[in-house]
């Protein structure tokens, strides 16, 4: 049996207001490692909140949020920037790339960010690129590529730090159906060549399609869990 | 890290290139200002206390307060060996110098009245460049050098004579007829309009005043430090003199320096706000733009310290940028206006006589204004940057990203 990667108890997320709202409403669940999950539901069901949360970005109201073993909701600030940068790596839906630095500069950033030598981070970059299909393109800047191609480089970048997992919101709500499938593809590839646990929030058919786990979420709690 | 700074410098080259011409304009404007407003009192105090009347003067304990000649001092109770010695000391200049009535017979004026010795003198004293008309008396002769000034007030000109007539030392009458050698512009106003110089003998022997001197001027070498060689010189004197340096010889001097440069800084100050206020705009618009992007980098690992340390980067670099170009674009013009000095005319030349100033203005050359501005630039910087450093250390991710 594979080793749980990210194990979630009770967790709850309550934004306070003059009535108070329950975007995550004590969601229990384990993902293991290898996994290829999609966290499915309409808008405002609580899918990115718990994204968030899973990727240390936003802090629980209740519950705990263990990854690899370590709570991370007890990290300070510094600390939980810091464990992000080492296991976990984010895709999100507008990309979300630095403008002024190359496809194999953004590549890089993140492994600069972690105090690699540079010709690690030059080799591990060109062959995270070669292996999204952007050989030729190390130089272009994200103005210069498609959405696909940008994504793609998204897809780079989070694989860059050699995280335990990748959370992706929403990666293909931007791109048309041809980059949509060739992102899937290959990070379908990369989930099963090298064990990449993936995590999707999404409500795209063609993402909920390639999942092999599928969390149905509403009002705040797992519905189904297949 | 810095190319990343540098590169976001000009993700947007319009916004950079108006903020570094900004910087390099408020630069260039305030050193200049400065600079003519330091350089015409340099030259001021240059032409007063340089080459007329020195930076340290030596005199009889109270001769400078009282400006009598009973508070003369014997040559010879001075060790000039030893105070020539002292380092940064390049001569010893002595004067004996009182008031008297110059009167040509038809009109009189009251007038300062200085014996020296030419040869030994101060620049602004020589004479031989200050001549415009006749020649430097003879030494130990009955003639004298006439101010312009003074020359066109009596209507004497070269050849003619001039009577001489006030108060000797302890009492003693002093009279003389002198004869017109030479007519010299003196490039003090003040001084042009009261001048008589005559040689040092002569005047000791019309005021009575065989060997004394009230003034022994202490000529510097270039680049001393006037309150080291006076503190070097002080032991060498008696409780019975007293010397002073420029600043307490001419107080109303300094305060007027003090308050013309307070002024100028009222000004440059205001500038400054204006142009901090101009930057924090720009800054508060980067911070704006690039808010989701601050998410994004704090999201995937970047610690909020390095990201607040690219973003000082990028304000120092284009406002240290903007201050090097317009400190290296103003150098020419304050070596310009330094040799080539403002003429001031009409009613501004008029004001500026009143107060005994030259009607000119000039420039210094000194790099430190620069240098001072380029600093000022810099903590302007640091203190805009602040705004964004704040805006980063309370960033929130998700919020950011949402922006």
């Amino acid at each position: 049996m594979s080793k749980p990667v990210i194990e979630v108890k009770n967790l709850e997320k309550v934004y306070e207001g003059a009535v108070p709202v329950h975007a995550v409403n004590g969601i229990s669940l384990t993902i293991t490692q290898g996994e290829f999950t999609a966290l499915k539901g309409p808008s405002g069901c609580g899918k990115t909140t718990l994204l968030n949360m899973l990727g240390g970005l936003d802090q629980p109201t209740a519950g705990s949020i263990a990854i690899g073993g370590a709570d991370i909701t007890t990290l300070s600030e510094n600390a939980l920037i810091d464990f992000r940068l080492r296991n976990i790596g984010f895709v999100f839906q507008a990309y979300n790339l630095i403008p002024v630095l190359s496809a194999q500069e953004n590549v890089s950033f993140i492994m600069l960010l972690q105090d690699r030598p540079k010709e690690e981070r030059e080799a591990r970059a060109q062959q995270l690129l070669e292996a999204v299909g952007l050989k030729g393109k190390e130089d272009k800047r994200p103005g210069q590529l498609s959405g696909g191609q940008q994504q793609r480089v998204a897809v780079a970048r989070a694989l860059a730090s050699k995280p335990q997992f990748v959370l992706a919101d929403e990666p293909t709500a931007n791109l048309d159906s041809q980059s949509t499938a060739n992102l899937l593809d290959i990070m379908e590839r990369l989930n099963k060549e090298e064990g990449m646990t993936f995590v999707f929030a999404t409500h795209d058919d063609r993402v909920i399609k390639k999942a092999r786990r599928i969390i149905s979420i509403e009002d705040g709690k797992v519905l189904s869990d297949d | 890290m810095f190319k990343l700074a540098w590169r976001n410098i000009w993700r947007n080259k319009g916004r950079s290139i108006i903020t570094i011409a900004a910087v390099m304009f408020c630069v260039i404007f305030a050193v200049v200002l400065r600079s003519f407003q330091v350089g015409v009192w340099e030259h001021m105090v240059g032409d007063i206390v340089a080459n007329n009347f020195g930076y340290l003067q030596v005199h009889q304990k109270g001769f400078w307060a009282d400006q009598s000649l009973d508070l003369s001092m014997d040559e010879t109770t001075l060790d000039w060996d030893a105070m020539e010695n002292v380092p940064g000391v390049r001569s010893l200049v002595p004067r004996l110098e009182s008031f008297s009535l110059v009167s040509t017979g038809e009109s009189n004026r009251g007038s300062l009245v200085l014996g020296i010795r030419p040869e030994e003198e101060l620049s602004g004293l020589r004479l031989t460049d200050q001549l415009i008309d006749g020649r430097l008396f003879e030494p130990a002769s009955n003639e004298v050098v006439v101010s312009e000034g003074l020359a066109e007030y009596l209507h004497v000109e070269v050849g003619d004579s001039l009577m001489f007539l006030g108060q000797g030392y302890r009492g003693a009458s002093a009279f003389g007829q002198f004869l017109v050698s030479g007519i010299a512009k003196i490039s003090n106003p003040e001084l042009n309009k009261q001048l008589v110089v005559l040689p040092l003998e002569t005047a000791q022997w019309m005021y009575n005043a065989m060997g004394l001197l009230t003034t022994v001027v202490v000529d510097l070498e270039p680049n001393a430090d006037f309150a080291e060689v006076k503190a070097s010189l002080e032991p060498l004197l008696g409780a019975d003199f007293e010397l002073l340096d420029w600043e307490q010889l001419f107080p109303e001097l300094v305060q007027t320096i003090e308050a013309d440069m307070a002024g100028g800084q009222i000004f440059v100050t205001i500038l400054y706000f204006i142009i901090s206020f101009v930057l924090l705009g720009t800054v508060i618009m980067m911070v704006s733009e690039r808010e989701r992007e601050f998410g994004i980098l704090v999201s995937i690992g970047m610690r909020k310290t390095t990201l607040a340390a690219v973003t000082v980067l990028e304000n120092l670099m284009l406002l240290v940028g903007g201050a090097v170009v317009g400190m290296a674009v103003v150098k020419p013009v304050q070596f310009y206006f330094k040799y080539n000095p403002i003429d001031l005319s009409g009613q501004m030349k008029d004001a500026i006589e009143q107060f005994d100033f030259e009607p000119k203005l000039y420039t210094t050359t000194s790099f430190i204004i620069n240098l001072n501005h380029g600093a000022i630039v810099f903590v302007i910087g640091v203190l805009v940057s602040s705004y964004a450093v704040w805006k980063i250390m309370k960033l929130n991710p998700v919020k950011s990203m949402r922006a």
